[in-house]
């Protein structure tokens, strides 16, 4: 067993131990899923060209408190991100940094913590599919400590976009965390997640997500990953829609030393909406890699998938994009790219459209480039008086700048932009 | 202003410009003028500094400098400005970013302060006017769905408002509309002044009824082979190029 491993294990004994007879054997059965499953190396086909052996050499130390105060709390990573927002640290759950005062009445917040028996079964049952995406999800299952359970109710629209804050903060450590969002008929949401790492040690953040959207709801989640360069991420996520219901999940991979997202997203009604545009951003040594799936299981429902890469030094990433159209899901419309700017010749990208379409009556799109930077832009940019390597920055931004500027919400719109350094202005200030 | 001498150059391994002399003196304006492959196109990328043109002899001074030792950006920083024949999109760009960012980098390289957002911004909406374009444009990508004639008006307000020592128009009259046109050429005429230099490169002799050159050069097979006044480009007009040795590009008029 890996070094990683034996951590997990020692967790794993030390929470069923501790924990009354259901949870004990729900992670009993996690973990016991988790080992059948294996641990993944690059001989399965989903692992192909993501190595594991840097993480499998960590001796991660998890904290099976749920909320435990964290000393030297990040006051300047969480500085700029406004109320209401959910932190937490290392995995744990921080009352005194987060701020929730503000939600309106109908959203509602609670926390694997302190619900009773039942509540936590039917919570277990939710996270199930997110959970069963990944030997990853069945490492949460069996691991995590704290989850949040949020749910919006019907007619409730939050213009406020939520924060929910992972932080990073101590190294060496793993944080196993699940969040669960509900939002009810015609309920709007902008969620907006920050995965910020503060240690310059290595770290593992494996969360676990799960979404249902009820008929008409419409919800935004806008991740980003700003973790250390020695972190790793695995992500599951997990949505489930249901008529006429939109979700739109943005994805933004900016650093770390690893990050794999897992992202399946489920139209099972009529007439429902999905938009899943992600950016990943490696250099030297770095690896980011998605994994998306849409599945069509219902007539007239649209996607619209796009993911762009920048990849530098001997950074990597893998893109592998399955779209799965039933039988019966005629009417649909879906859409896939993945667009990967290579600027170096060490770089590697893997991508992979993989459509699966079983309907007759359908209009599905595919596309993929892999190429470099624009002779013909960079030169024009020069000739105006703009150094090399400003004219350079300045494209490589316009190439991910397009994936923000999908981003409904203005507020989380414009700070994601200030991210990627954007220099499209919409207010007319220069 | 600028000398060139003996100027080669090839592109891949085709020689294009086979010795270029040319003098350009502040205050003056020359119209190059040649049929297709004569190696005007080439002559104003040498002149900017475009890779994919290796020069294979001869010097070009500029203001006592070798401007090819220069690079692009530095070129462009001195006060050369290159009109694209085709003007690049570059989405994600902000056009109004582009024309600060390249003002303020040549104020910079000029020992001036950089101009503020308000100074910046009541400057431009002043040469807009000009150019008689909408102030919508500011906030678009940098030529992102323009028309050709809306690219071509955004070339020249970059050109006014940089402006440059040494303008080099290359083909701007092409794919403009006879509005467009005289717009166009209302911004170049309000920037010749005493200090300042052009060069129009142009096959057509339309654009010279506009912007009155002081010299006509025809060029082909990579060098000058005539050069003289405005009324060259009249005789131009009415000959064609025919005479040079270039019959299936002896058509000058307009189409």
């Amino acid at each position: 067993m890996n070094p990683f491993l034996a951590q997990c294990r020692a967790s794993f004994e030390a929470q069923a131990t501790q924990e009354g007879t259901v949870e004990g054997s729900q992670r009993q059965a996690e973990w016991t899923r988790f080992e059948a499953l294996g641990w993944p190396t690059t001989r399965l086909e989903d692992w192909k060209y993501t190595a594991l052996s840097g993480l499998e050499k960590l001796s991660l130390h998890h904290s099976i408190e749920p909320r435990e105060a964290v000393k030297g709390a990040p006051r300047a990573l969480l500085e700029g991100i406004p109320a209401p927002r959910l932190v937490f640290v290392d995995g744990m759950f921080q009352p005194d940094q987060s701020m929730i005062e503000g939600l309106p009445k109908g959203v509602h917040l609670r926390f694997w913590s302190e619900l009773d028996a039942r509540e936590r079964e039917r919570f277990t049952q939710k996270m199930a599919p997110a959970r069963a995406l990944t030997a990853f999800g069945a490492l949460n299952g069996a691991l995590f400590t704290e989850g949040i359970w949020i749910t919006v109710d019907a007619g409730c629209a939050l213009e406020t976009p939520l924060h929910l804050v992972k932080v990073s903060l101590t190294g060496q450590r793993m944080s196993h965390g699940a969040l669960l969002l509900e939002s009810e008929e015609n309920s709007e949401l902008t969620l907006r997640e920050h995965c910020l790492g503060s240690t310059d040690q290595p770290a593992h953040s494996n969360w676990v997500t799960a979404i249902e959207l009820a008929p008409q709801a419409r919800l935004t989640l806008v991740k980003v990953q700003q973790e250390g360069l020695l972190s790793y991420h695995t992500a599951a996520l997990h949505g489930l829609q249901r008529a006429g219901s939109q979700l739109q999940v943005f994805a933004f991979a900016l650093s770390g030393a690893l990050g794999r997202n897992d992202i399946t997203l489920r139209l099972i009604e009529p007439h429902a909406e999905c938009v899943l545009k992600g950016m990943y951003r490696v250099a030297d040594r770095a690896l980011q890699d998605f994994h998306t799936t849409i599945e069509h299981d219902s007539p007239h429902c649209t996607s619209d998938e796009c993911f762009k890469g920048v990849l530098e030094g001997s950074g990597k990433a893998v893109f592998n994009g399955r779209v799965r159209v039933a039988l019966d899901a005629q009417k649909t419309s879906s859409r896939q790219s993945n667009h990967n700017l290579l600027l170096s010749d060490k770089a590697e990208v893997n991508t992979k459209p993989q459509l699966e379409i079983f309907a007759d009556d359908v209009k599905c799109s595919h596309g993929t480039t892999v190429g470099q930077l624009d002779e013909e832009q960079w030169f024009y940019l020069r000739t105006r008086g703009i150094a090399a390597d400003l004219a350079r920055t300045l494209l490589i931004q316009a190439f991910t700048l397009e994936i923000a500027e999908a981003i409904p919400h203005v507020d989380v719109r414009a700070e994601v932009r200030r991210l990627l350094g954007g220099t499209v202005e919409e207010n007319g200030h220069v | 202003m600028l000398s060139i001498k003996n100027l080669q150059a090839s592109v891949g391994d085709k020689a294009i410009l086979k010795g270029i002399n040319l003098e350009v003196k502040a205050g003056e304006v020359h119209a190059i003028m040649g049929p297709n492959g004569s190696g005007k196109s080439t002559l104003s990328n040498v002149l900017a500094g475009r890779e994919n043109t290796t020069v294979t002899g001869g010097s070009v001074t500029y203001q006592g400098k070798d401007l090819l030792a220069l690079a692009v950006e530095e070129r462009a920083r001195e006060g050369v400005f290159l009109a694209f024949q085709y003007p690049v999109e570059i989405p994600g760009v902000g056009n109004v970013y582009l024309l600060k960012a390249a003002l303020n980098a040549q104020r910079k390289h000029r020992g001036l302060p950089e101009l503020d957002a308000m100074d910046f911004l009541a400057l431009v909406k002043d040469k807009m006017k000009l150019m008689e374009m909408n102030e919508s444009m500011l906030y678009r990508a940098v030529n992102e769905g323009f028309s050709g004639g809306e690219k071509k008006r955004n070339e020249i307000l970059q050109m006014v408002v940089l402006e440059p020592s040494l303008a080099i128009l290359d083909e701007t009259d092409s794919g403009l509309d006879i509005d467009a046109l005289k717009v166009v050429s209302h911004g170049v005429n309000s920037l010749r002044s005493p200090e300042r230099a052009m060069i129009l490169v142009t096959h057509y002799q339309r654009l010279l009824d506009y912007i009155k050159p002081d010299f006509v050069h025809v060029l082909s097979d990579g060098r000058i082979q005539r050069s003289g006044g405005p009324e060259l480009a009249l005789e131009l007009e009415r000959e064609g190029y025919a005479w040079v040795g270039d019959a299936k590009n002896a058509g000058v008029v307009a189409p």
